[in-house]
């Protein structure tokens, strides 16, 4: 019987919360789909695509909590560096279509 | 493998929105006119795939997904689109091609009909998980035998290694092969 | 990206830091009005071509020091993942895709050619080649000792171990070695047409630099028999 499973609100529990909190992120990343679809300038689409990693990390770590499944950060964290690097790869492609790499 | 009764009870909410995200990056990625606009989505795709994956508690899945989508793929497809030339283009989305489109849909149509005979996802019925000499074998049998906790590990390297072993072999033969196609004879 | 350097900085004579000294190296005097700092010659032809090889890589203030930083925790959770894949998610697949990534990320801060450098084709082939001789290596022992192929408990060690070993030095080492080995082969492209920023080790294709040339600057990309371009083109 961990946090997770205590009752928060009308019958809702913590680990219930925590999964329509990371619903919640997961209609913004779909918001955030629009700017990498339209565009218009490459620009948007690298920040749109580094702004969908960071929701990920988020969704990633409260789905871990939701399940308490600890382990799961793992997920995350592999995220959160591996997003860095298509960030610059994106952002350094986009400059000369990949010249400068 | 606690709580899974209040899991499936509320998938809604989460399950759902996951689902509407992964289909339209996955559409996106097939309709981009603009190559490099369809790797980025499809980065975008990969994000929503691990996250589903993660739900499903699939974590090594999950795993893979984010180790080879978010650092590998990306990057490979990246250097390949910098040796060729760009294309203007004055529209967002490639013209579908309604008879491919057809044929698509017409094999959605004939899979989805199949769906109804599917158990429900994290069901404690389905033959998958409640098969006495598979699943539930694996799962009670691999510490004693093996002394490793992540069943899916022991899986892959002891009780079906050999398996594994064609697959490190394949791997290694992929990077001999892109040697052979790009007309290298080292790798650096 | 330093679009909006203002040029009057490369004239100075002191004062300027490590990267502007390389960007006026590059000669600014000789450059077109409306070229960017960062550029040395105009956007022309092909990425291939001469002249597009001016600036190969463009060293970014924000990149390499991030790098710097970043890159050592994601190579140890790289070998995190693969060391304690028994305990938790990952294993040798995913543990050997991170460090490979991050042998990409080294790549990109500091540069594709510097990264060849230092990164001997020797390691790359001897992790690919190394992994798969440990991982039969491995198998084969029990059945030297007549058991079947990897039957753990024929090894002298603890069958965790052994199921540890072929993780750590068989499938990581492959995986590892054969995506840094793609990675630099992609970089590198076609050998055939002398595309690639660097002359690839290989050595035969510079011979036909001067005749690719030709067809590059005329921007014929038609002609290009490479069908890297003509996946380019579809």
């Amino acid at each position: 019987m961990s946090v997770v499973d205590t009752a928060l609100v009308a019958g809702y529990t913590v680990g219930e919360f925590l999964l329509f909190a990371a619903a919640g992120f997961v209609v913004l990343a779909i918001g955030m789909l629009y700017r990498a679809v339209k565009g218009p300038t490459m620009q948007d689409r690298v920040l749109a695509v580094n702004v969908l990693g960071t929701n990920t990390v988020v969704i990633l770590a409260l789905l871990a909590a939701a399940l308490s499944e600890p382990t799961f950060l793992d997920i995350a964290l592999v995220y959160a560096l591996l997003n860095f690097l298509m960030a610059i790869a994106i952002s350094k492609f986009t400059v000369e279509r990949g010249g400068v790499l | 493998m606690t709580g899974l009764e209040p899991v499936v009870a509320q998938v809604t909410a989460i399950e759902a929105s996951l689902l509407v995200f992964v289909v339209l990056t996955a559409l996106v990625t097939a309709l981009a006119r603009d190559v490099l606009a369809a790797v980025i989505v499809f980065g975008a795709y990969s994000l929503g795939m691990a996250a589903l994956y993660t739900f499903y508690r699939a974590p090594d899945v999950a795993l893979t997904e984010a180790a080879i989508s978010a650092g590998v793929t990306t990057v490979l497809l990246l250097l390949t689109l910098a040796k060729t030339t760009r294309i203007d283009h004055e529209t967002v989305f490639e013209e579908v091609n309604l008879p491919a489109a057809g044929a698509a849909g017409f094999l959605f149509a004939g899979l989805a009909l199949t769906m109804g005979d599917v158990p429900a996802v994290g069901s404690r019925e389905a033959p998958v998980w409640s098969n006495p000499d598979v699943t539930q074998w694996y799962l009670t049998e691999t510490y004693a035998q093996t002394g490793v906790e992540n069943t899916v590990m022991a899986v892959l390297a002891a009780f079906r290694g050999f398996d594994t072993f064609g697959e490190a072999v394949v791997v290694f033969a992929a990077g001999i092969a892109a040697l052979i196609v790009l007309h290298r004879e080292v790798f650096a | 990206m330093s679009d909006a350097r203002p040029n009057d900085r490369d004239d100075e004579p002191g004062g300027t830091g490590a990267v502007d000294g390389e960007s006026g190296d590059n000669g600014t005097d000789e450059k077109p009005d409306d070229v960017p700092p960062h550029r040395a010659v105009a956007r022309s032809g092909r990425l291939d071509s001469e002249q597009r090889q001016g600036t190969p890589y463009t060293e970014s203030q924000v990149i390499m020091p991030t790098v710097k930083i970043v890159a050592p925790f994601a190579f140890t959770f790289g070998l995190f993942v693969t060391f304690h894949g028994s305990g938790s998610p990952g294993g040798g697949f995913q543990g050997g895709a991170i460090m490979a990534a991050v042998v990409f990320m080294i790549a990109f801060a500091f540069g594709i050619e510097a990264t060849r450098d230092w990164l001997a084709n020797t390691v790359v082939v001897a992790l690919a080649v190394g992994g798969t001789l440990a991982f039969a290596a491995i198998g084969l022992i029990p059945v030297a000792r007549g058991g079947a192929f990897l039957q753990y408990d024929l090894l002298p060690i603890p069958v965790k171990y052994g199921l540890e070993s072929v993780e750590v030095f068989g499938i990581a080492a492959i995986v590892s070695g054969v995506l840094m080995g793609l990675f630099f082969l992609l970089a590198n492209g076609f050998a055939s047409d002398g595309s690639g920023f660097g002359d690839g080790g290989t050595g035969d294709d510079i011979d036909d630099i001067d005749d690719i040339d030709d067809t590059d600057e005329s921007a014929s990309t038609g002609s290009d028999p490479s069908p890297v371009t003509d996946g380019g083109e579809r």
